[in-house]
């Protein structure tokens, strides 16, 4: 029974990872920028959530500006500072280091702000009851799956059934000919930035229920971001989500044979695995030089 | 019988006023602390700072010494690492007269640095038992885990607690908790049942929930800090471990104590009485509860010991017109040995440990509840 309950809580914390995964995903693979600071927009998210919770905002509401929140600060990156930085230099680092910058700027303010130290949400959904002898399950794990399935069926849809999302499949495989089509690469790369910070904030407020925050959370969010684009196949929105899914589920599937200190050294090995032996990841297409 | 001339007496008299200007020409005494001011830990920072500077006021009020003090702050972020960087800095470059540091690991990475430097260091968060006798120049202003475990252990086997088990962090705190659970346990009649060790950054605790229900403790022992531990509570509370949760003093924060799933946590902190203690006990109460408009934790009263204890013996040392440094430091206190503190007279033992009394408390509906 302790494999099926390690399965079961791996499942759940990599369906949040899966839709942190697709967000940076989707950024990285539309634009092409490496958005360090994407574990910022989690981190803003989760306690904005946190803030309208503890101020007795309609839980709706806490959502919607959860998640507002984490698109303004993704498009505000994209806009106030990737952009600038392209039109002038634009190197890979000069980028990442301006994004590592952001994302500590954001930890410090909300440490400020929010107050330093643990936070989070006391819900019975988070509460753990016994279903089956030596099996507990929340009510927050089918809370998780359904969000992370609803989020991606509705990103798929838009992805293949909307001009926009079809404009944005063709901006991440040749920009060049998207705007010898007269559409705008810059239009598009805000609504990647969008949509990529929106799929964070439901992993944010799940995650202030069950694991609680801190106003350095985001760096460990970023981490599992960046493993699971690597091993999902940079570029693959399906790879990184389900990428996500499997290292939840290795780091908590791996306590059945190892010691709890290896829990987190699990998703590693995942990425070290890959990187030897499948280094285009998952879904990755293979390039030969 | 000794005489002055009338000349003397005026003279002395005319220059008193400037004494402690002339002093003070001399330059400020330097503190430096090598606190966590950001990352998951950083609450602590805060604390711990608020006693440094409640009792900065108080030596600036009472006029102790004839020279200010400057106070200067380093973040250690709780990373060794960043300590090292951090008191590097006070030591070489701010000439640091007195340090404060923090956290096991940070505590015996700083401490060979602040050795060679002959600066004293001063410890009133962490609780690992090496960081006894770690340099004649380190000093513990709080009980260490040892002297914890020793009181929290009878009074849960008391209370019908036989079997253990202890999450730990895997740094030098959590391995000295081990060693030291390994030892005490079966001394008082229980046993440590499983031990789970986790990294610093580990976030997810569901799975060690489910190794933790396994072996079937009477009592789960936590053995972490700042955010994390936090984590660890909330984790093993929502995943089915409804057992008693018990720890040692870095419990006693604010956001351990709001949290629904400590609620009758239970854990060692030193005895402090703020309410019915000494007027200088009494004066830090007042003094904090007026500055931070909460009641101030065995942390913010270590602290400003610790800052105090600078004060005192810096006094001494100015009485007779002696230097003040590490070494007229360090044989100050171990001559005096006994000083008026928060909480009582605290009394040092050779290897720079102040005694204090230990009593167990659990955290009841917010407010830290005296058991033992």
């Amino acid at each position: 029974m302790l494999f099926v309950q390690l399965l079961l809580g791996g499942v759940q914390n990599g369906a949040l990872y899966a839709l942190t995964a697709a967000g940076f995903a989707l950024i990285f693979g539309a634009t092409k920028v490496f958005h360090v600071a994407h574990g910022s927009a989690f981190t803003l998210a989760g306690y904005v959530f946190l803030y309208g919770w503890t101020h007795n905002w309609n839980s709706l509401l806490s959502c919607l500006a959860a998640v507002l929140v984490a698109v303004a600060f993704g498009v505000g990156m994209e806009r106030l500072v990737y952009r600038p930085i392209q039109r002038h230099e634009g190197s890979f680092f000069t980028v990442f280091v301006a994004a590592f910058g952001v994302s500590i700027v954001v930890q410090n303010l909300v440490g400020v702000f929010a107050g330093r130290g643990f936070a989070s949400i006391d819900t019975p959904l988070s509460n753990a009851s016994e279903v089956l002898p030596e099996l507990f399950l929340a009510d927050v794990f089918w809370v998780a799956i359904l969000v992370a399935l609803v989020m991606f069926v509705a990103l798929t849809l838009f992805l293949s059934r909307t001009n926009a999302g079809v404009a944005l499949r063709a901006l991440a495989q040749n920009p060049d000919l998207l705007r010898a089509y007269g559409l705008s690469s810059s239009r598009l790369s805000m609504l990647a930035f969008a949509l990529g910070s929106a799929l964070v904030a439901p992993a944010a407020i799940l995650s202030a229920m069950t694991t609680g925050l801190n106003e350095a959370v985001g760096n460990h969010v970023m981490l599992l971001s960046m493993a699971s684009t690597i091993v999902g196949g940079v570029g693959s929105l399906r790879g990184a989500a389900l990428a996500g899914l499997l290292l939840g589920v290795a780091e908590s599937v791996v306590l059945v044979f190892l010691e709890t200190q290896w829990a987190s050294a699990a998703s590693f090995l995942v990425l070290f695995g890959f990187i030897l032996f499948k280094p285009s990841g998952m879904f990755g297409a293979a390039v030969a030089k | 019988m000794l005489e002055f001339s009338r000349r003397a007496l005026l003279g002395t008299a005319l220059a008193a006023p400037f004494a402690r200007g002339a002093a003070a020409q001399e330059g400020p005494y330097i503190l430096g602390s090598v606190f966590p001011q950001s990352g998951p830990n950083a609450e602590y920072g805060g604390v711990f700072t608020a006693g440094v500077q409640l009792a900065l006021q108080h030596i600036e009020a009472d006029k102790l010494l004839k020279r200010p003090i400057r106070y200067i702050s380093e973040d250690s972020q709780a990373l060794p690492q960043q300590g090292v960087i951090a008191m590097t800095k006070l030591v070489n470059i701010d000439k640091a007269h007195w340090t404060f540091a923090a956290f096991t690991a940070v505590s015996k990475a700083v401490a060979p640095i602040g050795d060679r430097a002959k600066t004293v260091m001063i410890n009133g968060g962490a609780v690992g038992p090496d960081l006894s006798g770690l340099s004649p120049y380190f000093w513990n202003v709080i009980p260490l885990a040892h002297l914890e475990t020793r009181a929290l252990l009878p009074y849960l086997v008391g209370q019908g607690k036989k079997r253990f088990a202890l999450v730990y962090v895997d740094d030098p705190l959590g391995d000295a908790i081990l060693k030291e659970l390994g030892e005490q346990l079966p001394k008082v009649g229980a046993e440590l049942v499983g031990s789970f060790s986790i990294p610093r950054d580990a976030q997810q605790f569901g799975p060690v929930a489910a190794r933790v229900r396994q072996v079937r403790p009477d009592a789960v022992y936590i053995a972490s800090f700042g955010a994390q531990q936090s984590q660890i509570i909330k984790g093993l509370r929502n995943n089915g471990v409804s057992q008693q949760l018990c720890s040692y003093s870095a419990m006693n924060l604010a956001s351990v104590g709001s949290l629904p799933e400590a609620e009758g946590m239970t854990f060692t902190v030193q005895k402090v009485d703020y309410a019915g203690g000494d007027a200088l006990t009494r004066r830090f109460a007042e003094d904090f509860r007026r500055a931070h408009g909460k009641e101030p934790t065995v942390y913010n009263a270590n602290y400003y010991n610790g800052c105090r204890l600078f004060g005192l013996l810096a006094h001494e040392l100015e009485k007779t017109n002696t230097a003040v440094t590490g070494d007229s430091l360090k044989d100050t206190l171990h001559r005096l040995k006994k000083f008026p503190l928060v909480g009582g007279t605290g009394e040092f033992d050779a290897a720079g440990n102040m005694m204090a009394a230990i009593e167990v408390v659990q955290w009841k509906g917010g407010q830290l509840v005296k058991l033992a």
